[in-house]
């Protein structure tokens, strides 16, 4: 508690830039976004519980499949364990999601973040791409892992996912897909409502009640139905075979993959971009 | 260098600041007083962009905080110790705050130095004591060495040594031509601290000016005069702003004239002495003066519900004072 170490200013210190060097560029704002990102608990057993969840469902399903005689003939089959898995991550990354934003203004630590980067939507932006990289990372490993469990329950049936098939490709790369964009969906709405609590009902509530109420067999409803934004990015997980099967008799529009996959990401455009407008615009 | 002009803040029909406009100028430790709700830290946080100002502007260096390349460097505030999260270390935090303007963790130590917060700097910030995270509020505010530092009550929750400290290192740093604004309660740490002083009340500006013109006009000087002939002495000097108030027989309390007119006063009518003493008023008493009119938030008995009277009573003395 000297003040004499106040003398070498911040950047006489050995490692640090030369003393014109100190200031905000985007890289650096990401790089402390980083920082934030890895440095609390909550986010390292977030992303941990992804991983798990997503090989766990994968490696249950493959030892069912493998115990039960001539379940399936083609590879695409197996590729539903997949899109299971997905849907149950996407719970633990809607959390990751939300908390980024909330756990700030919950904690007052928003304050300051805005008063280092006092534009702001960098901040906003930074945030988003630590988010969307790590979680795109992360069950990307997943699926990796995922495949290579597969292989060993079911490569000797043959039952595997054939990577030569582009359907199964498509949903391989679907998974990593779908949950970032889910955790920006939630990273959005956490933005907008500052709230972890009120946020995190939200966004679960509709993943899984507001959409699900959607599908009740009444016509407006099945109108909107298949552009509400679990819906329609979910498209991307699901073989050619399930979405026609689904389509039968279908009253609104039938979304292909990477139809529906456009409409998630245009919801997310919308969200964050209503997120960044009253982060501008609100007090901190 | 702080320049506000015409800053004012509204939260739906309350306001907050009200047109204000001031400069806090370098190389002084300026103090800001006010009372709870008189709009200071309101006002600290459109310094630093928190709060967009209703009307008007607040410029830091000729620019707004946010036009700067290098906000941290321009400008290092303390605006509440809790904001940080409360699940990273300090270390971490100073990590992160710094990162965005590539200040490296050799400056983070340092500040972690600094502030004497070696021993917790690995430890989780929420679990940290007021005073701890009052130091690292201080660590964050110089981590980028600025040219200004704005920091609302510092030495709040701060054992003595620390606000020693928090005294020696403001006027060191003022004295290497920094700008420092300054808020606190405590009147007697920033009468010590403080060269000039703007007093807020109501969200205006009550007084700025130097420390030693804002108690000689609020409070004025008091000359304590001791007389076996008190009383003769009063109708001398009764009259033309002269105010005596006595509470024993000999001693008299005069205000509005000095020692020197009321000892020759009393020597023109062969009047004896005992003691004539100027007594100079406290930044305390002038700043009660100041703000007598516009303290939003009164001590008062009247209103309370009676289950509370009985501790009220115990607190009637100093409820006095406060008024």
């Amino acid at each position: 508690m000297s003040t004499s170490v106040l003398l070498s200013p911040a950047t006489s210190s050995q490692g640090n830039p030369p003393a014109d060097d100190v200031r905000l560029t985007f890289p650096r704002i990401v790089r402390s976004e980083w920082i934030k990102f890895r440095t609390l608990r909550s986010t390292v057993w977030t992303l941990a519980i992804t991983l798990l969840l997503m090989v766990g469902i994968v490696t249950m399903f493959s030892a069912i499949f493998a115990s039960q005689e001539g379940a399936g003939n083609d590879g695409t089959d197996s590729t539903v364990v997949f899109t299971i898995a997905a849907n149950l991550a996407q719970l633990a990354v809607v959390v990751l999601g939300v908390l980024v934003i909330t756990g700030e203004y919950s904690t007052g630590m928003i304050r300051s973040t805005l008063a280092a980067v006092p534009r702001r939507l960098p901040a906003l932006w930074a945030k988003g791409v630590v988010l969307a990289v790590s979680i795109f990372l992360v069950s990307t490993v997943a699926v990796g892992i995922s495949l290579g469990v597969m292989q060993l329950f079911l490569g000797a049936k043959r039952l595997a996912p054939d990577p030569h098939d582009a359907e199964t490709v498509r949903i391989l790369v679907g998974v990593p897909l779908y949950l970032t964009a889910i955790a920006l969906l939630a990273f959005a709405i956490g933005a907008l409502m500052r709230h972890s609590a009120g946020a995190l009902a939200a966004v679960l509530g509709l993943l899984l009640v507001v959409e699900n109420l959607f599908l009740i067999p009444w016509k407006p409803l099945q109108h909107i139905s298949p552009f509400l934004p679990g819906t329609a990015g979910s498209k991307i997980l699901m073989p050619k075979a399930q979405i026609d099967a689904m389509s039968q008799g279908a009253v609104g529009t039938v979304l292909g993959p990477w139809q529906g996959y456009a409409v998630l990401l245009a919801w997310v455009v919308v969200l964050l971009t209503a997120a960044a407008v009253l982060l501008r615009r609100r007090n901190a | 260098m702080i320049e506000a002009h015409g800053l004012t803040k509204r939260y739906g029909k309350t306001t907050a600041v009200d047109d204000v406009s001031f400069t806090v100028h370098p190389g002084k430790v300026t103090g800001f007083l006010g009372p709870n709700g008189a709009g200071k830290s309101t006002t600290m946080r459109m310094i630093v962009g928190l709060d967009h100002p209703t009307h008007g502007t607040v410029t830091v260096n000729g620019r707004r905080y946010d036009q700067h390349r290098a906000p941290l460097r321009e400008v290092g505030a303390l605006l509440d110790a809790k904001a940080v999260h409360t699940g990273r270390s300090a270390y971490n935090h100073l990590r992160a705050m710094g990162a965005t303007h590539g200040i490296g963790t050799a400056r983070v130590r340092e500040v972690i130095e600094m502030t004497g917060l070696e021993s917790v700097a690995r430890k989780r910030v929420g679990g940290f004591s007021l005073g701890m995270g009052q130091r690292l509020g201080i660590a964050s505010a110089l981590l980028g060495d600025p040219h200004t530092l704005i920091l609302d009550e510092p030495v709040n929750g701060l054992d003595p040594e620390g606000v020693v400290w928090v005294r020696n290192l403001v006027r060191y740093l003022a004295s290497q031509g920094r700008t420092i604004f300054l808020s606190s309660h405590l009147m007697s740490e920033m009468a010590l601290t403080a060269d000039h002083i703007i007093v807020l009340g109501r969200g205006r500006v009550l007084a700025d000016a130097p420390v030693a013109d804002i108690v000689e006009r609020s409070a004025g000087t008091t000359v304590r005069v001791c007389s076996p002939q008190a009383a003769r002495l009063v109708e001398l000097l009764a009259g033309k702003g002269v105010s005596i108030t006595s509470t024993t027989p000999q001693w008299l309390e005069v205000t509005g004239t000095t020692a020197q007119a009321i000892g020759e006063v009393a020597a023109a009518a062969q009047l004896v002495l005992h003691e004539l003493t100027p007594v100079t008023g406290s930044l305390e008493d002038a700043y009660m003066a100041l703000t007598q009119e516009s303290v939003e938030y009164h001590s008062t008995t009247t209103g309370l519900h009676p289950d509370h009277l009985g501790a009220d009573l115990g607190l009637a003395g100093t409820e006095g004072a406060i008024r």
